[in-house]
C-alpha cells in the first residue's frame, strides 16, 4: 500500500470512528434532554437547634404537624452551643449553610451575622405586632428584620426538691432574711455539699443567677443600663450587688461550679438544696419526678430575665420557600401551641390561648406579668463580653478575694465591646 | 534520567503543596489582613500588634513567680518547662524499670492506653479525677490525711493550668516509654554486661551507658513532646475552657476563640496567632533536627 493510500485509509476510518463516537456522545448527552423529566426528590428541610433529650421531643411533634400540614420534610439535627455558635458562622463564611432553618437563642449573633449579610430578611414573612417589642427589636437591623421569635423562656428564680424540704422541714423564703435563714439551715444539714449549685459547663449558669442578683439586689434599670453601656461594672451600684453576692460566695453557700446537668443530677440526689434555672428545668430528664420539683422565685423580686429562640433562615438555604413556609409555621400560633401544650415552652405569639399551658409553665407566665421583663445582659451585649463575663464569674466563685480585678476586667471587655472604650 | 525522581515525588509534592504549604501561606497572608466578620483589607502588623499587647497572651504586670493567669504565651512556656522534663524522665524510668520484668509488657500496655485514648476523653476524665467530692486525686488526699487541701483543682486559678499539665503528663508519658523502651533494644547485652563484670553499679550503668546511647531516642521524645505540648488545644477546651479567669488559656485555645467564638470573629488575630506558633515551632524543629544531624 503507498503511503498516500495509507493516509486516506486512515483518515477514513478516524472519520467513521470520530462519527460513531460522536453519535454516541450525542445520544449520551441528548437523551435526557428528550425524555420526560424525572420526579423531582422531595425537599427534605435541615433544622438546627440547640435541643437534645425531652426538648427534642416535643419539638419533633411539631416537626412532624408540619409535615403533616405541608408535605415538606424535616430533618432535626441536635447541636450543642459550641457546635451553633462555632460551626454555622464557618459554614457561613465559606459561602454554605448545612441547615435551611436555625433556631437560636442569641439575638446578638443574630444581628452580627444578619449585618455580615448572612441571612435572609423575614419582614414580610411574620406580623410584627402580634410579639412582644423586645422580641423583634433585638433581632432588627437597619429597620429590616432578621428573625422571627419562636420561643420565650425566662429565668425566675430557684428549684428545689419538695420531698427534701418537706424531710427537713424547710419552706420557700418570700423575704431577703427568709432566704438567708435557709441558706444557713441547708449550710447544716449532714450530707449537703453547698446551699446553691452552681453550674458550669460554657458559662452560662453562673451569668444568669449574677444577673438575677444585679436585677432584684440592684434593680432591673440597672441591668438595662448595663445592657445599653449608660453605666460600667464599676459603677457603685453595680460594685454593691456583686459585693453582696461575693459574700455568699466567701459564706460558701454556693457550690464550686460544675457541668451544669450534672449539678441537677446532684439537687436530685440531695448534695444541693436549690438551684437557679430556667423554666425549662421542668422538662430536664435529671428530674426524676416533675412533681416532685418545687419552684420559688427570687426573694423579693422585682424583675426577671426573660429571652428567647428565634427562627432564621440562611442566605445560603438550597429551599427558601420551603424554608419560609417552615419559619412562619414556627412562629406561628399553630407552631406555638404544639410546643406549648407538651410542657416546658412559652410561646411569642400572641395568638397562643392561655389555657394551652401546664400550671407549672403558667405558673412562671403569671409570675412573669408581676414583675418587669429585662433581656439577658450576656446574650443581648455578646461578642467578647459574654465569654469574659463568663468566664470572669467562673473565677469569682473559687477566688471571691479577686472582686476587684473582676470587675476592672469586666469593665474593660464589657467598655470594648459596646465600642464606648 | 535525571528529572524521574522528581516525578516520583510529584504526587506527594502536590498534596502537601494543596493541604500543607498552601494552607500555611494563606494563614500568613490572613495574619496582615484585617479580617474581622469579613476581609477588609491589609493591616500590616496591626494584628501582631494586638496579640501582644493582649494580657490574655502575655501579661507582664504580674510578678514573675506570681500564680496565673500570665497569658497564653507564658502558659506555654510553663506548659514546655514542666511537661517535657517529667513526661521524658518518666518515660526514660518507666522503660528501664519494666525492660526484662515479667509482665512487663502488661504494664507497659496499661500506661500506652492513655496515648491512644482521644484527647477530648481524656480532659473528660481528667474532669473527674480532679473533682473535689468523687475524684481520685482527692480520695489519695484524704485518705493520706490531707483532706484539708482536697478541692476541685482545675476550678481554681492557682492549680488549674498545673493540674492540666500534670494530667497531660499521664495521657503522653505512654508515648516517652514506648520510644524508650525502643531504643533500649537497640542497646547491646555485651556493653551492660561488660560494665558489670568492671563492677560497675546499676547506677553507673544507667548513668554512663544507658542514658548516652538512648540520646536519639531523647531527641525524638523531646521533640515531639515540645510539638505536643506547643499545639496543645483539646484537653484544655474540654476541662477549663480557658479558665478560671483566663488561668490555663494557651495560644491555640487563644486562636480558636478568636477564629470561631467571638463575634464578629477576628481570622486575622487568630491567624496572627496561629503564625505565631508555628514559627515558635518551626524553630525549635529546625534546632533539633540540626542538633540530630550533627
Amino acid at each position: 500500500m503507498s503511503a498516500e493510500k495509507k493516509i486516506l485509509t486512515n483518515l477514513i476510518v478516524s472519520f467513521i470512528i470520530g462519527l460513531l463516537v460522536g453519535a454516541a456522545l450525542g445520544v449520551y448527552l441528548i437523551a435526557p434532554l428528550l425524555a420526560p423529566p424525572p420526579p423531582a426528590a422531595p425537599v427534605e428541610l435541615t433544622v438546627f437547634s440547640l435541643w437534645g433529650g425531652a426538648e427534642e421531643e416535643n419539638f419533633l411533634k411539631c416537626l412532624k404537624a408540619f409535615e403533616e400540614e405541608t408535605g415538606i420534610k424535616v430533618k432535626h439535627v441536635h447541636q450543642t452551643t459550641e457546635g451553633l455558635m462555632v460551626g454555622v458562622p464557618s459554614q457561613f463564611a465559606a459561602g454554605k449553610s448545612v441547615a435551611d432553618v436555625i433556631i437560636a437563642p442569641w439575638p446578638a449573633w443574630i444581628r452580627s451575622l444578619a449585618k455580615e449579610g448572612h441571612l435572609m430578611e423575614v419582614t414580610d414573612l411574620i406580623d410584627p405586632t402580634k410579639y412582644p417589642k423586645d422580641y423583634i427589636d433585638l433581632v432588627t437591623v437597619d429597620g429590616k428584620i432578621y428573625a422571627a421569635p419562636f420561643k420565650a423562656w425566662a429565668k425566675p428564680g430557684f428549684w428545689y426538691k419538695k420531698s427534701f424540704f418537706e424531710k427537713h422541714g424547710l419552706k420557700p423564703p418570700k423575704t431577703w432574711d427568709e432566704f438567708l435563714d435557709l441558706l444557713e439551715k441547708l449550710k447544716n444539714i449532714p450530707g449537703i455539699e453547698a446551699p446553691i449549685a452552681s453550674g458550669d459547663g460554657v458559662g452560662w449558669p453562673l451569668s444568669d443567677i449574677t444577673e438575677a442578683f444585679i436585677i432584684n439586689r440592684g434593680s432591673p434599670d440597672l441591668q438595662v443600663k448595663l445592657i445599653n453601656g449608660e453605666i460600667t461594672f464599676t459603677d457603685p451600684e453595680v460594685r454593691k450587688v456583686f459585693e453582696e453576692l461575693t459574700d455568699l460566695i466567701k459564706k460558701g453557700y454556693f457550690s464550686t461550679p460544675d457541668e451544669w446537668t450534672a449539678q441537677i443530677d446532684k439537687l436530685w440526689n440531695e448534695k444541693y438544696g436549690i438551684y437557679f434555672m430556667g423554666n425549662w428545668m421542668t422538662v430536664m430528664p435529671q428530674v426524676k419526678d416533675v412533681n416532685d420539683l418545687g419552684f420559688f422565685p427570687f426573694p423579693e423580686a422585682k424583675g426577671v430575665v426573660a429571652g428567647g429562640d428565634w427562627v432564621i433562615i440562611p442566605k445560603y438555604t438550597e429551599h427558601p420557600e420551603e424554608a419560609k413556609k417552615l419559619l412562619q409555621f414556627l412562629a406561628g400560633p399553630k407552631g406555638q401551641e404544639i410546643m406549648v401544650k407538651q410542657g416546658g415552652f412559652l410561646g411569642t405569639h400572641a395568638d397562643v390561648p392561655a389555657e394551652a399551658y401546664k400550671p407549672a409553665d403558667k405558673a412562671v407566665v403569671d409570675f412573669i406579668k408581676t414583675v418587669k421583663v429585662v433581656p439577658d445582659l450576656d446574650d443581648a451585649i455578646g461578642g467578647d463580653f459574654q465569654l469574659t463575663f463568663w468566664d470572669q464569674l467562673k473565677l469569682l466563685w473559687v477566688d471571691p478575694g479577686a472582686l476587684d480585678s473582676v470587675l476592672e476586667t469586666l469593665k474593660d471587655s464589657h467598655l470594648k465591646t459596646l465600642g464606648k472604650e | 534520567m535525571r528529572k524521574t525522581p522528581f516525578l516520583f515525588l510529584l504526587p506527594a509534592l502536590i498534596l502537601l503543596i494543596l493541604f500543607v504549604i498552601g494552607p500555611t501561606l494563606f494563614t500568613l497572608y490572613m495574619s496582615f489582613i484585617d479580617w474581622t466578620g469579613k476581609a477588609k483589607g491589609f493591616v500590616g502588623l496591626k494584628n501582631y500588634i494586638e496579640i501582644f499587647s493582649r494580657k490574655s497572651i502575655i501579661n507582664l504586670e504580674k510578678p514573675p513567680l506570681s500564680p496565673p493567669p500570665r497569658g497564653a504565651l507564658i502558659h506555654n512556656a510553663l506548659w514546655i518547662l514542666i511537661h517535657v522534663p517529667l513526661s521524658t524522665v518518666l518515660g526514660l524510668v518507666l522503660a528501664v524499670l519494666l525492660r526484662n520484668v515479667k509482665g512487663g509488657t502488661i504494664a507497659k500496655s496499661m500506661i500506652f492506653i492513655g496515648m491512644v485514648t482521644p484527647m477530648v476523653v481524656g480532659g473528660i476524665i481528667l474532669r473527674f479525677i480532679y473533682d473535689e467530692h468523687a475524684g481520685i486525686v482527692n480520695a489519695i488526699l484524704r485518705t493520706a490525711g490531707l483532706g484539708w487541701i482536697a478541692r476541685t483543682w482545675t476550678a481554681y486559678p492557682d492549680t488549674a493550668l498545673f493540674s492540666l499539665i500534670l494530667g497531660s503528663v499521664w495521657i503522653w508519658t505512654g508515648f516517652c516509654m514506648v520510644v524508650y523502651s525502643a531504643g533500649l533494644e537497640t542497646i547491646p547485652d555485651e556493653l551492660i554486661e561488660a560494665a558489670k563484670v568492671d563492677g560497675a553499679t546499676s547506677f553507673q550503668i544507667f548513668r554512663h551507658i544507658i542514658v548516652p546511647l538512648l540520646k536519639p531516642a531523647t531527641i525524638v521524645v523531646v521533640t515531639m513532646s515540645v510539638l505536643w505540648v506547643l499545639k496543645v488545644f483539646d484537653i484544655v477546651y474540654v476541662t477549663t475552657l480557658g479558665g478560671p479567669g483566663g488561668a490555663s488559656t494557651v495560644l491555640a485555645f487563644e486562636m480558636y476563640m478568636d477564629a470561631f467564638f467571638r463575634i464578629p470573629a477576628n481570622y486575622g488575630t487568630a491567624a496572627a496567632i496561629a503564625s505565631l506558633l508555628t514559627l515558635i515551632t518551626l524553630g525549635f524543629a529546625v534546632y533539633v533536627i540540626r542538633l540530630m544531624v550533627r
